[in-house]
């Protein structure tokens, strides 16, 4: 059978072929002669030519002061009187702030200066909606919320002083189940905003048509678990002030643009009054992608009147910033005797954590690839994104595309196994062709999956089973 | 505070510091800010420095308890501008691409190397266990010392000869 | 960190004197690998650390004329290097080949190992498999006790704060004794055992029968265990895999492992049953100078 798809993919590629050829057509020499030229090889971008610098030995330009130890990060950066950043993280999932006392930290020799959610001027930023505090006044909805900070003059001052800062706390119930966010009774996250931030649909076809007309129908529960980036380097920024009021934030963040109109936006400051400087990256993999103690640090700098830097601890990255959305993924999928897929029937619930960050981003892009690589006439997708008291979901390399390929995928072996396919041989049967319509009717171009599957299987050795 | 006197990369160095100061802090506060601060705890290598030539995480590591030893970071694996065969092979193979967890690892392997400049795959991954690189350049990590190892080996043994 | 004070004690006696003048708040340091991260995430909160790591007297692996004796001072990779640890007590070296990574385990001593006490600890099972013995020193002179005497709970010793551990020995009567370690955790490399075992036992070679069985346990329950009923089973039984996998699933009901992030608890009992099978028949094999025998 994988001899017969080999033949067919040929055939398709041929089939292409002859229409670039027909592009050829001569038409300013009026006679309708086709230039028919020998197909190109099969589907081998012309990379050479297009990129000189594909397929050759390049040395990295960074490669040399990394092996030395010259690069300098930003922890390795200094500035003439430069002051040590910690924050003051919340002991509760989801609680009311009644008070925050900050006068035996402010009163600790070496500290300079102390700042709460009360100091921030807009005290709101993210990407898609502005629901995360830069430091929480009157709630705080998950544990790795900041409630205070502190610039002293050692980083060791500075984690005593966080200490003998006093937060009272008035405990709501918290919620950590998407699916029990979900339900209508339960505690609104954000209220009144609903549980529910996002919701992305695709419609395509007839699913239920396409139940009823389908041999086998297998449904399933798929979920994969939250993760975090852990770069080597935690998220580090250094924020100074000169004497015309100008600020300048070194910081490891990958969407320098981004992270100055947010600065601006919550500091309430012209942003020609801003530059971020980007400096070299000790691995970002989505999770330096927006703002986190920018802010901070520059209230800290201009309150102390010196630069001020600020690096996660290791256990700051784990509570305080993105991770990958845990998934809850339910597909239903109806298949002929011979593998084919009539139709697909998907609900993913995002969990987000407490605030939407790139959820937005992520759910739009899990929806589209929840079909997965594979033609799917009938289609039926249901995504949300959903709030929990828990470290927020955000960017992390595939923006929601590993979760679902991890369900689709398992399911096509899951089909394979019901019905005594091989499992590459249904992958062929099903896989996008060049112009074959994605789920939301973009038209695909440049389509070497089937090529993949098949160079991929010869390179690992792929057998079907008995032979 | 207690005075700790510490051979760094050769030279003698010496200082007066809080008893609770780590290897890793004492050596960033001299400047040395090759060595970095990955996670504090012992599991990401990323300060791996060799002390009386053995690897440690320098944040495990008391600067009490260095006093009187002899320490070697990334700033000393070059002499008089000469690379080590280890940096040079990690620069042909592309082995670091972030580069912040690569001091630590170059220190790990040079811990091997020195003792083992023909150590198998499997005992350079067992060496770098304590290093972790997020990039995830594992193999042209390992393919890079191998490389570096044979050349060593090729000299007697010896680094930048 | 916390500020807190450092002394280096260059013996035995001085080390317990600074230890109990300044009790309860002083804490022995060795290779500070654990120490430190028990100091930066609030565990304990020592005023003062004692450095025992230059006391001539903690160190050393040898043979004396009781058995094998390990100062608490010598470190994992002293114990993977060791000639000697080689020849007796050859599981010891592999218990400690699996602890954390290079780093760790050319600082880490055993010593440390086994007053850190947590329960997952790699370095007791071998050694309680062997019937070893530890030496205690504090205000009232020296002691010794059983290794499986030693633990009391997570993170408690019989030691207090204010006595050291002096060395471990392994009796002379079990050196070269057919011993297995078997460790599992979630990768290869720099991972805490979701469960570590160690078995030994001789095999009569008049019965063919296995005697003095030992079993012992590691993160499956608040402190290493032995899983005596299982011992005393495979003593019992014609020894083979069927015996071994009772034995296995016998010493996964003495056991109370925990859920966690790491595992179920269902999971872990699985494993018990798993590895003790593998750790019974690879000692066994060794006995018996099968396939599998050193
Ligand atoms: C990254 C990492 C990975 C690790 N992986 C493992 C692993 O896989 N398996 C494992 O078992 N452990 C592991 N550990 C834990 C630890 O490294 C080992 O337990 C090590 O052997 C501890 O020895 P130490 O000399 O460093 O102890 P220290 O930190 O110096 O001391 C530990 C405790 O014992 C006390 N102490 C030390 N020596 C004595 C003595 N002679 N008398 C009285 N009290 C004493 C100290 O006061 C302290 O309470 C790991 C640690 C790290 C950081």
């Amino acid at each position: 059978m994988v001899e017969k798809v080999k033949e067919a993919t040929r055939d398709t590629v041929l089939e292409t072929a002859t229409l670039e050829a027909l592009k050829d057509i001569d038409v300013a020499g009026g006679g309708a002669v086709a230039r028919r030229k020998a197909p190109p090889p099969v589907l081998k971008p012309e990379a050479r030519r297009q990129t000189p610098s594909v397929g050759q030995r390049v040395p990295r330009p960074d490669s040399r002061p990394h092996g030395t130890g010259e690069t300098l990060y930003i922890d390795d950066m200094t500035l003439p009187g430069m002051l040590f950043a910690k924050v003051k993280r919340s002991e509760h999932a989801h609680a009311r702030i009644v008070s925050v006392d900050t006068s035996e930290a402010e009163a600790m020799a070496g500290v300079m200066a102390v700042v709460t959610g009360h100091d921030v001027p807009v005290n709101s930023f993210g990407p898609s909606y502005q629901d995360q505090p830069i430091l929480a006044d009157t709630k705080v909805f998950h544990m790795g919320d900041g409630v205070a900070a502190v610039a002293a003059i050692s980083e060791q001052i500075a984690e005593q002083a966080v200490e003998r800062i006093k937060v009272v706390y008035e405990p709501l119930p918290a919620v950590f189940d998407p699916l029990e966010a979900m339900d209508e009774n339960a505690p609104k996250i954000h209220d009144p905003a609903p549980n529910i931030y996002t919701r992305k649909v695709i419609k395509k076809g007839d699913v239920e048509q396409a139940f009823a007309e389908a041999d086998l129908v297998l449904e399933k529960r798929f979920s994969t678990q939250m993760v975090e980036h852990v770069p080597i380097e935690p998220h580090a920024a250094i924020a100074s002030w000169d004497s015309s009021e100008r600020l300048t934030v070194w910081s490891a963040l990958g969407r320098v643009t981004l992270g100055r109109a947010d600065l601006a936006r919550t500091l309430d400051l012209p942003i020609n009054r801003i530059r971020v400087q980007s400096t070299f990256v000790g691995g970002n993999f989505g999770g330096k992608n927006e703002i986190t103690m920018e802010p901070v640090l520059a209230l800290l700098a201009r309150k102390a009147r010196r630069p001020v830097k600020g690096i996660y601890t290791r256990h700051d990255e784990f509570v305080s910033s993105t991770t990958r959305h845990p998934f809850i993924m339910d597909y239903k999928t109806g298949v002929t005797k011979a593998g084919r897929i009539l139709g697909r029937k998907v609900r993913l619930v995002a969990d987000g954590g407490a605030y939407c960050s790139w959820s937005e981003t992520a759910l739009g892009k899990a929806a589209i690839l929840s079909a997965g690589p594979y033609v799917v006439d009938n289609l039926h997708v249901d995504a949300y994104a959903v709030y929990t008291n828990k470290t927020m979901a955000g960017a992390m390399r595939g923006f929601g595309a590993p979760q679902v390929c991890f369900a689709y995928e398992s399911q096509m072996d899951d089909i394979a196994r019901e019905l005594a396919i091989d499992p590459l041989e249904i992958r062929l049967l099903n896989a996008f062709d060049e112009g074959s319509p994605s789920p939301t009717g973009q038209v695909l171009e440049s389509v070497v999956v089937k090529n993949s599957l098949l160079t991929a299987a010869d390179r690992f050795g792929w057998k079907e089973p008995g032979q | 505070m207690i005075e700790v006197n510490i051979t760094v990369n050769g030279e003698a160095r010496t200082a007066e510091v809080p008893p609770e100061t780590t290897l890793l802090t004492l050596l960033r506060d001299w400047g040395l800010t090759g060595t970095k601060l990955g996670c504090d705890e012992g599991d990401c290598g990323a300060c791996t420095v060799l002390l009386d030539g053995m690897s440690v995480n320098g944040c495990l590591v008391l600067a009490g308890r260095a006093n009187g030893c002899s320490v070697s970071t990334v700033e000393g694996l070059s002499v008089d501008g000469r690379l080590h065969p280890l940096q040079e092979a990690f620069e042909q193979h592309a082995s670091l691409q972030c580069g912040f967890c690569g001091p630590g690892i170059l220190m790990s392997a040079k811990e091997l190397l020195d003792a083992n400049p023909s150590a198998s795959k499997s005992e350079i991954r067992i060496a770098l266990s304590g290093n972790l690189c997020r990039c995830t350049g594992y193999v042209k990590i390992i393919d890079a010392v191998a490389e570096a190892g044979a050349k060593m080996a090729a000299h007697g043994g010896q680094s930048n000869g | 960190m916390q500020p807190f004070d450092y002394v280096a004690a260059d013996s035995v006696e001085k080390a317990v004197k600074i230890l109990i003048d300044n009790s309860p708040s002083a804490r022995p340091v060795a290779g500070a690998t654990d120490v430190l991260n028990d100091i930066r995430r609030g565990l304990v909160e020592p005023r003062m650390l004692v450095d025992i790591s230059g006391i001539a007297e903690l160190q050393g692996i040898e043979i004396t004329d009781r058995g094998l004796r390990i100062g608490s001072l010598a470190t994992h990779t002293e114990i993977i290097k060791s000639p000697l640890i080689k020849e007796h007590a050859p599981a010891l070296a592999d218990a400690s080949l699996t602890v954390g990574a290079v780093q760790t385990r050319n600082m880490g001593t055993l010593g440390g190992n086994l007053v850190s006490a947590v329960p997952s600890l790699d370095g007791a099972p071998v050694l309680m498999a062997l019937d070893a013995l530890v030496t205690i020193a504090g205000s009232a002179g020296r002691e010794e006790v059983a290794l499986r005497d030693f633990f009391l709970g997570p993170r408690q010793t019989v030691l207090g704060t204010d006595r050291i551990l002096v060395d471990m020995l392994i009796p002379k009567a079990n050196l070269g004794k057919a011993t297995s370690f078997a460790k599992f955790g979630l990768r290869k490399g720099q991972a805490l055992a979701l469960i570590n075992v160690a078995a030994s036992l001789h095999v009569d070679a008049a019965t063919g029968r296995a005697a003095q069985t030992r079993i012992a346990l590691g993160a499956v329950a608040p402190k290493p265990i032995h899983a005596s009923e299982a011992e005393a089973f495979v003593d019992a039984n014609a020894p083979g895999e069927e015996t071994f996998s009772e034995a296995g699933r016998i010493a996964a009901t003495q056991a109370s492992p925990i859920d966690d992030f790491r595992a179920s608890a269902a999971y872990r009992i699985e494993l018990i049953q798993v590895l003790t099978r593998r750790a019974l028949s690879e000692a066994y094999s060794q006995a018996t100078g099968g396939p599998e025998g050193r």
